[in-house]
């Protein structure tokens, strides 16, 4: 602990695990040396003169008097932060737009969460509560929730992002180390201590917010692949989406094999930009497909006439199922 | 003292008292003090009430932080916790720092600085207290009816799900809101209107310019409150679907929303505490603080600025790349006027005479505590930073320090400072000081365990902890007892100097502060005759230290 002390960054900030740890380490001691240095100086200034102008017999205040030395300084201290300033705007911005941007060769692995679990489910269609992931492995998670907000936060990974109800949202990040980190829910979601009869339960059946938490495991990537083959085998995510392609009865409208049917066909088009019927463009990604199937009406393909003839499956299609049929699209390649 | 005023010959006018008397003395019993338009008298029991606020606020405080003593359940269910730290945050806020020196400090000197009789609306003055008071009630009374869990955020759609009386209380709010507008609405009006001959805009007293900025806050930023939760209670009432997605609402508008009102609402509770800070180290060091004119534009500009930067609290919500930039930059620039004001702040010390008074420790520790308070702004201001840091304990001690370090201090400073002003009795110093000392290392001790384990990845308004973070728990929550027991002390300070304190002479701190040129405590209409200010609010050069404590003469008019 003393040892600690001497070593701030380990102090301060959990073990860096992910490649984004580095950067973002680097720049958070940078801006704790720069603050130490003003803090210093200020206090440092402040108690200073304290000391030395303090009131006592003898000693009494200077007339204030107009000084232009005392204009420039002001002016310097006015101006001189903003060259301080400007760098570490933008070294944040940069490291944010990593942070933003996924490259394309992630391995895919949706979360969702919920008043308080995790579920993550992996590329073969299988759940788990744990996270697994590969160690240098870039992987991308596409994020949703089932009730109110929540946050994905592993602060070895250093990274954070809400789970917003009725969108997805993405962060990805490289482990670095094999190993376990924590993993914590970091928007607040309420919680619970009485039955439904308003009596306590016992302490160890408290839920909520702060039981939102779960654990990263960072296998070496045959440890990875090891644990998805002990899965149970029900059959890969788009096995799961064609399933219900048939049972939802898409099939009534929707084609799969690239001829135009009483809708857009399916093939080939996910991940590509094609033409609303008021004339603008809109790139058929997650939320898109998840719009369409939850509100059709929000943007019609051009060629088709509002209001849709297309249904709402609000309601009908479940959260996992839409990741499902998003899957099935997805395998759709020209 | 009846409750009923009888007629006594020779008071001039006594439904109005008598002008010349002492405010605490023109009109008796409780009845002239429930109605009174007297700004002094409105000030007096907005302090009342906010203390009250601020003694149940930190009774949460104590409790939520008790609760986290130990891992797992130490005194209440997680649901309880839930609430109090919901109550905590909420009362602090709403009831507590907002009006805090505005309505209560500001309504009392803004007048008097200013050289007026009152404010310019003394009805709608006591109004905004009646809705204050309505406000209180309606918020504490969704405590007793079922309670509130959802922070003081008030975040959809949790807020708008949850089965506690979340509606009340935001109807508190909302009433709390128009009880600040109005306020703000008054000062506007009386510092464009009322201000006194010889005081220009350029001998304003720092104060008074950062009421007036504060008010420009309130009235532009608190309709917008109003809008926000007035949307809120039409969803949770009516199912109106417009911030919850099950019922096609957009959850994120919410924080928008939200943070456009409670951005500038930061700004409203800091910038008084500041310009507290500017009256009593310009008395304590018997010099004008450095660059007047800065230190008042940089409150207008803070006032400004804090409009344009709410999108600093959504950096990880999934606003656009662009946005996120631009909130990000914008950060960065409000960190400039508060980083002048505490430049000039210490500069204003140098070849002064620094006089260690309890009001001038309080005065220090500010510039200690808010420039903490205001770097680690800057992690947060920085994107790829805050993303590791947001919604930890990181953000929670930071924000202490500016609300509690910042603001608190500066309301501790000017209850210290005015307190002889406002009662005519001095308190005890000595324990004064105790206390302070107390309250200043009890805050660290509090706080600087909550930076370190949130930098390490603690998550906020947790009901329980990993063990790794058990060591720095148990720092913060023995800091929350030395801090409480800081508090207690100066509360009994003050008020046993009630009873037992010495008389104040009109000027015990020999300031040249106009407030300070009048009688102590000052008199129903505040001047016999409203003087002619020759001179500015600092300028100490013009007396001798004698003439500080007797009486600083007023000279012929010159400067500006
Ligand atoms: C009654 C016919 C009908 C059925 C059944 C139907 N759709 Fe559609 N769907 C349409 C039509 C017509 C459009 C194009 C007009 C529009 O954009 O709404 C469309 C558009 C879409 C789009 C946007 C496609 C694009 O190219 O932009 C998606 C995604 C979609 N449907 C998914 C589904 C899914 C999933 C199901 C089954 C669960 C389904 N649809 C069932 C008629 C149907
Ligand atoms: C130097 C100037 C400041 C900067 C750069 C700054 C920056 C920030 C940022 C970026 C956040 C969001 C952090 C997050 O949630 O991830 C934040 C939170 C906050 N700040 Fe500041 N801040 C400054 C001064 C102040 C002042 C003066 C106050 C109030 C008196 C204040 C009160 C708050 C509050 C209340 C929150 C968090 C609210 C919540 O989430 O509950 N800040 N600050
Ligand atoms: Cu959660
Ligand atoms: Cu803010």
């Amino acid at each position: 602990m003393k040892l600690a002390m001497l070593a701030p960054t380990s102090f301060q900030l959990p073990e860096a695990m992910s490649s984004f740890a580095p950067t973002i380490d680097d720049l958070y001691m940078k801006i704790y040396w720069l603050s130490v240095v003003f803090f210093v100086a200020i206090v440092g200034a402040m108690v200073y003169f304290a000391v030395k102008y303090r009131k006592r017999a003898g000693h009494k205040a200077e007339a204030a008097t107009h000084s232009v030395f005392m204009d420039r300084l002001e002016v310097f201290w006015t101006v001189a932060p903003i060259f301080i300033l400007l760098p570490l705007f933008h070294e944040g911005f940069r490291g944010y737009m990593d942070l933003s941007v996924a490259p394309a060769d992630s391995i895919e692995i949706r979360v969702r969460g919920a008043q308080w679990r995790w579920e993550f489910e992996y590329p073969n269609g299988e759940s788990d509560n744990v996270l697994h992931v590969p160690v240098n492995k870039n992987v991308k998670l596409i994020m949703s929730s089932e009730d109110v907000l929540h946050a994905f936060f592993v602060p070895e990974f250093r990274v954070k992002k809400d789970l917003v109800p009725g969108m997805y949202s993405s962060v990805w990040f490289r482990p670095t180390v094999t190993g376990e980190a924590d993993l914590f829910c970091a928007e607040y979601c309420g919680g619970k201590s009485k039955d439904n009869t308003g009596a306590e339960l016992p302490p160890a059946q408290f839920n909520g917010h702060w039981s939102m938490i779960s654990k990263v495991k960072i296998d070496t990537p045959e440890a990875f692949d090891k644990y998805l083959d002990n899965m149970a085998p029900v059959g890969p995510l788009e096995e799961r989406g064609r399933a219900l392609y048939l049972k939802k009865a898409c099939v009534g409208c929707h084609t799969i094999d690239g001829s135009k049917g009483v809708a857009p066909t399916w093939k080939g088009v996910f991940g590509k930009s094609h033409k609303m019927a008021d004339g603008t463009d809109a790139v058929m990604d997650e939320n898109y497909v998840r719009e369409s199937i939850l509100n059709p009406n929000a943007k019609i393909v051009a060629g088709y006439t509002a209001p849709s003839v297309m249904p709402t499956y609000q309601g009908t299609l479940k959260e996992k199922e839409i990741d499902a049929i998003i899957a099935f699209m997805k395998s759709l390649k020209e | 003292m009846s409750a009923v005023d009888k007629p006594i010959a020779g008071h001039v006018d006594d439904s109005h008292g008598d002008p010349n008397a002492s405010y605490l003395e023109a009109k008796h019993g409780i009845g002239p003090w429930l109605y009174t338009l007297d700004h002094k008298r409105i000030g007096l029991m907005y302090l009342v009430m906010i203390s009250l606020a601020f003694l149940a606020g930190g009774i949460f405080a104590l409790l939520v932080r008790l609760e986290l003593f130990t891992r797992g359940k130490t005194i209440i269910d997680a649901e309880t916790y839930n609430k109090f730290f919901t109550l905590h945050g909420a009362i602090m806020v709403f009831l507590f720092i907002i009006p805090s020196i505005p309505a209560g400090l500001g309504n009392f000197f803004l007048p008097i600085m200013v050289g007026a009789k009152d404010v310019a609306f003394p009805r709608l003055n006591m109004w905004s207290f009646y809705i204050y008071l309505i406000g209180a009630v309606i918020s504490l009374a969704s405590i007793v009816i079922g309670s509130v869990d959802t922070g003081w955020t008030f975040y959809t759609p949790y807020s708008t799900t949850t089965a506690t009386a979340v509606a009340s209380m935001t109807f508190g709010v909302f009433v709390l809101g128009f009880s600040s507008i109005l306020t703000g609405l008054n000062f506007i009006v009386t510092v464009h209107t009322m201000r006194g001959p010889g005081i220009t805009w350029r001998r304003l007293p720092l104060f008074v310019w950062g009421m007036y900025s504060t008010a420009l806050i309130q009235v532009l930023a608190t309709p917008v409150l109003a809008i926000t939760v007035a949307l809120l209670m039409m969803e949770r009432v009516f199912g109106l679907g417009i911030f919850n997605p099950k019922l096609g609402g957009d959850p994120v508008l919410f924080q928008h929303f939200f943070w456009f009102y409670s951005h500038p609402a930061v700004y409203i509770m800091i910038v008084p505490g500041m310009a507290i800070i500017s009256e009593v180290l310009a008395t304590f060091t018997r010099r004008p603080i450095v660059g007047y004119f800065a230190g008042a534009m940089s409150s207008l500009s803070l006032a400004l600025l804090g409009f344009l930067v709410w999108g600093h609290h959504m950096f990880t919500a999934g606003m656009s790349e662009f946005s996120t930039m631009l909130f990000s930059a914008l950060t960065f620039l409000v960190a400039i006027p508060s980083g002048v004001k505490v430049f000039n702040w210490t500069a204003t010390l140098y070849k002064g005479e620094v006089w260690f008074t309890t009001p001038m420790l309080y005065a220090l520790s500010f510039i200690f505590l808010f420039s903490i308070g205001g770097l680690t702004g800057l992690f947060l201001g920085t994107l790829s930073v805050d993303v590791h840091l947001h919604d930890t304990y990181f953000v929670v001690a930071h924000f202490h320090y500016v609300m509690m370090g910042g603001t608190v201090m500066g309301f501790l400073a000017g209850m210290f400072y005015w307190w002889p002003k406002m009662t005519g009795k001095l308190y005890n110093e000595t324990p004064a000081k105790v206390g302070w000392f107390l309250v200043f290392v009890g805050f660290n001790v509090t706080f600087i365990a909550q930076f370190i384990m949130g930098s390490r990845g603690m998550p906020r308004r947790y009901y329980d902890y990993l063990p790794q973070f058990e060591p720095f728990h148990k720092a913060s929550t023995i800091g929350s007892w030395i801090l409480g027991l800081g508090l207690i002390i100066e509360a009994v300070t003050l008020l046993s100097s009630l009873k037992n304190g010495k008389k104040s002479p009109p000027n015990p701190w020999g300031s040249a502060g106009y407030e300070w040129q009048t009688a102590t405590p000052p008199l129903l209409f505040n001047f016999k005759e409203i003087p002619v200010r020759t001179r500015g609010p600092y300028d100490y050069h013009l007396a001798t230290p004698e003439d500080l404590y007797d009486g600083f003469p007023e000279g012929e008019p010159h400067g500006d």
